[in-house]
């Protein structure tokens, strides 16, 4: 048991433990700030994986992001008015009866497939530069059309979300 | 240098519709006139684009290191969806000014969801599929949440994001278990080497999941619970364009991505599970859509149906299926859009006139509407000699070589189920006394256009079928 | 030296996507729902990372990087038309908002 296999325990258990408040906590800030440490948990994996770059990404687009933008969506819909904030669950056992098959057939094909592929050893140098490039040449046409989405998205977000503007 | 301009030359139809969002979002901003500019430039822009690509049907190839595709079938989808976006804004002029606002981003994002239709259509490398996917349906949360002061618009633009995004993350780890089996997303790569990668267990569990994802797309059941409550709750323009440009971009990655998979193999591993979703979806749509008397409900329902059968020809997996299946998107696609248009133009402000009893006497206070209705119903329901039919026909006549009989015979007693519904329609349009007070029909000329369009083209492909379905049999590999 | 099998990590993604499903099924709150999607996503993303990191080629974390745009692009829309039903109906529990039926 090496150093790398205790950071890799320890960020799956924050991972899926977290992962699991995010599901089952009664209180929606508890949600929120649950998925906080999931997202951190994956920041964490892919490090060890040798994923620097898509790390910072994680960290700056989902924490610095998504997150925030979850926690206002929950303060905004919170603090108007004070509906309970409590949520309760629907259909509880079907669902978890069916998720739970799906997992064990995944992890059943996933222990039973000859990985040829291994890494020979955790890579030190970064991968930015081997990003950008690739970004830049092979998937420069689905970068340019990233931005029209996040373009598209604000549209849409500014259309839904405004405030009614009065008499026209 | 040369290159380049021959490059975009290639992918115009793409750089038209995508300067077209530009274009728009600059014209919205800065003029003041751009309600009146807006949906003509549109139009105009939708109406080049599809000439554009069918003029250019033989100017094959693959563009950007293989990333998109050109010319052929492709090209055929394209200008399928820029005429299906055009006719639908004609409808959406007069409709849209019912709720009494002016929405200018409405003209940007349908703009931009056609942009994202075409990207899925001339996908070849499944990072494409995915941002095509995702820019599509982006736009199609908002339109459907577009009237965002009525209640029952917010409720469809929130289950189609939630159950939308639901199928995203199925597709995203579906390609993330092709990505790790097939060492590649190139789409070109995956279908050469799918023969050795069909026994890969987790391959085929990786496609299964991509599939899930397409298949709430495709809307075909049990993946369909969207359906009814967004159809029925967005603006009705846009649940045109939804159920057929939407269905037919889903359908576009199957059958060009994809399809090239089905002919070249005997063994198509993926036959089960098309044949029960389109064995499930047929009758659970059609029996289901007797019960309704919301008229965008009913179409809702008969949606799914019509997603299994053309899921019929998915499960046959042979060339007469996947050219039978684009036949049959391409005579869905007008039917539907006239129907939904006519609906837009008989429903009166707040969601009324929507039922199936403000039908009565439509056949004395607007002759033509209620004549194109009946045309749109008939041709819905299969029955000769409407565009429609010969949709249904191919496909099952495809099921039958591929020794499916038995899904064919199960179509033909769900459309059999699925004339009753249809049918019903014209019975409350021409033989039911109407009463007194029947709300005025506003007609308009923008609207009569694109539904009489629609209705010239079904009536079209219903006599000269051939043309159609061997131009689109000439470019499969 | 031994490293981490890539097993170990695609059945954490596993495990993360059931939770996720799991939780899209069976919460009601929409903001509940949706922070559960986003836990299908990551664990896709885990998945992509370490088939990527494993074969040595970028191509999956740059799918990664895209997925967490769209993700982003998504959550700006999804909160969007979650405030708006807020603004109209002061719910956002997805078994209140019953004009249809579910």
């Amino acid at each position: 048991m090496n150093i790398y296999d205790i950071v890799f325990y320890l960020f799956a258990a924050i991972t899926l433990a977290s992962a699991f408040v995010v599901v089952t906590a009664r209180n929606i800030i508890y949600s929120a700030f649950s998925l906080l440490f999931t997202f951190f948990g994956i920041a964490g994996l892919y490090v060890l994986l040798g994923a620097d770059f898509i790390a910072v990404v994680q960290l700056m687009v989902y924490v610095g992001g998504i997150l925030v933008l979850i926690l206002f969506g929950v303060m905004l819909t919170n603090k108007i008015t004070s509906v309970q904030i409590k949520t309760g669950t629907l259909q509880v056992i079907p669902a978890i009866l069916g998720t739970a098959l799906m997992a064990g057939v995944l992890i059943k094909i996933f222990t039973g497939t000859n990985w040829h592929s291994q890494m020979a050893q955790y890579p030190t140098k970064t991968t930015a530069y081997a990003l950008g490039h690739i970004l830049l040449t092979d998937y420069v046409l689905i970068f340019e059309l990233l931005g029209i989405l996040l373009l598209i998205a604000l549209i849409g977000a500014a259309t839904i979300a405004r405030k009614e503007e009065k008499a026209s | 240098m040369q290159n380049h301009f021959q490059e975009i030359y290639n992918v115009l139809p793409l750089v038209l519709v995508a300067c077209g969002v530009f274009l728009s979002v600059v014209i919205e901003i800065g003029s003041v006139k751009s309600e009146k500019i807006l949906p003509w430039f549109s139009v105009l822009v939708f109406l080049g684009t599809s000439l554009f690509s069918v003029f250019n049907l033989n100017n094959c190839g693959t563009a950007y290191n293989n990333m998109l595709s050109y010319g052929g079938n492709v090209f055929i989808f394209y200008s399928l969806f820029n005429l299906a976006a055009a006719l639908t804004v004609l409808s959406s002029m007069e409709y849209i000014k019912k709720y009494g606002s002016y929405f200018g981003e409405y003209y940007i994002l349908l703009l931009s969801s056609v942009l994202g239709m075409m990207l899925m259509a001339g996908a070849r490398d499944l990072f494409m599929v995915f941002i095509g996917l995702e820019l599509m349906s982006i736009c199609f949360y908002v339109l459907a949440g577009i009237n965002r002061k009525k209640q029952n618009a917010n409720e469809a633009s929130l289950k189609y994001f939630l159950l939308g995004s639901f199928a995203t993350g199925f597709v995203v780890y579906g390609i993330a278990l092709i990505f790790g089996t097939a060492h590649t997303t190139s789409l070109e790569v995956i279908v050469s080497n799918f023969g050795s990668l069909s026994h890969n267990l987790l391959f085929v569990t990786g496609m299964l999941l991509f599939l899930v994802g397409f298949s709430f797309k495709i809307a075909a059941f049990p993946f369909h619970m969207w359906v009814p409550d967004v159809y029925q709750g967005s603006a009705t323009t846009v649940s045109g364009l939804m159920s057929t440009g939407g269905k037919a971009a889903a359908f576009s990655v199957l059958l060009i991505a994809l399809g090239a998979v089905f002919p070249g193999n005997a063994a198509n591993v993926f036959r089960p599970y098309f044949a029960a979703i389109a064995a499930f979806s047929m009758l659970y749509g059609s029996i289901v859509a007797i019960s309704q008397n919301n008229l965008k409900r009913m179409l809702a329902y008969s949606s799914i149906a019509h997603a299994g059968y053309m899921a019929i020809g998915l499960a046959a997996g042979n060339r007469e299926s996947v050219a039978g299946i684009m036949f049959y998107l391409v005579a869905y696609t007008f039917m539907n859009l006239g129907a939904f248009g006519i609906i837009a133009m008989v429903e009166g402000a707040d969601d009324t006139n929507l039922e199936l009893k403000d039908y009565i006497g439509l056949s004395q206070r607007h002759p033509l509407l209620s004549a194109l209705m009946a045309l749109f119903m008939f041709s819905l329901s299969g029955l000769p000699p409407f565009a429609g039919f010969f949709g249904k026909y191919y496909v099952f006549i495809s099921a039958i070589k591929a020794d499916l009989t038995w899904l064919a015979i199960l179509g033909v007693v769900s459309s059999v189920i699925s004339v009753y519904f249809y049918l019903r329609v014209i019975v409350y349009m021409y033989f039911k006394e109407p009463e007194p007070e029947a709300l005025p029909v506003h007609n308009n000329a923008n609207g009569v256009l694109a539904v009489v369009i629609s209705a010239i083209l079904v009536v079209m492909f219903g006599i000269f079928p051939g043309t159609l379905i061997n131009l689109i049999t000439s470019y499969l590999r | 030296m031994n490293l981490i099998p890539i097993e170990y990590y695609l059945i954490l993604s596993a495990f993360m996507f059931a939770v996720g499903v799991t939780g899209v099924l069976i919460r009601k709150n929409a903001i509940v729902v949706f922070m559960c999607i986003e836990l299908m996503l990551n664990s896709g993303n885990l998945a992509l990372v370490a088939f990527s990191s494993y074969m040595g080629s970028s191509a999956g974390q740059i799918f990664v990087f895209f997925v967490m745009t769209v993700a982003a692009a998504e959550a700006a829309v999804g909160l969007a038309i979650i405030i708006a039903i807020f603004r109209n109906k002061l719910t956002v529990n997805i078994d209140e908002i019953n004009i249809f039926k579910w």
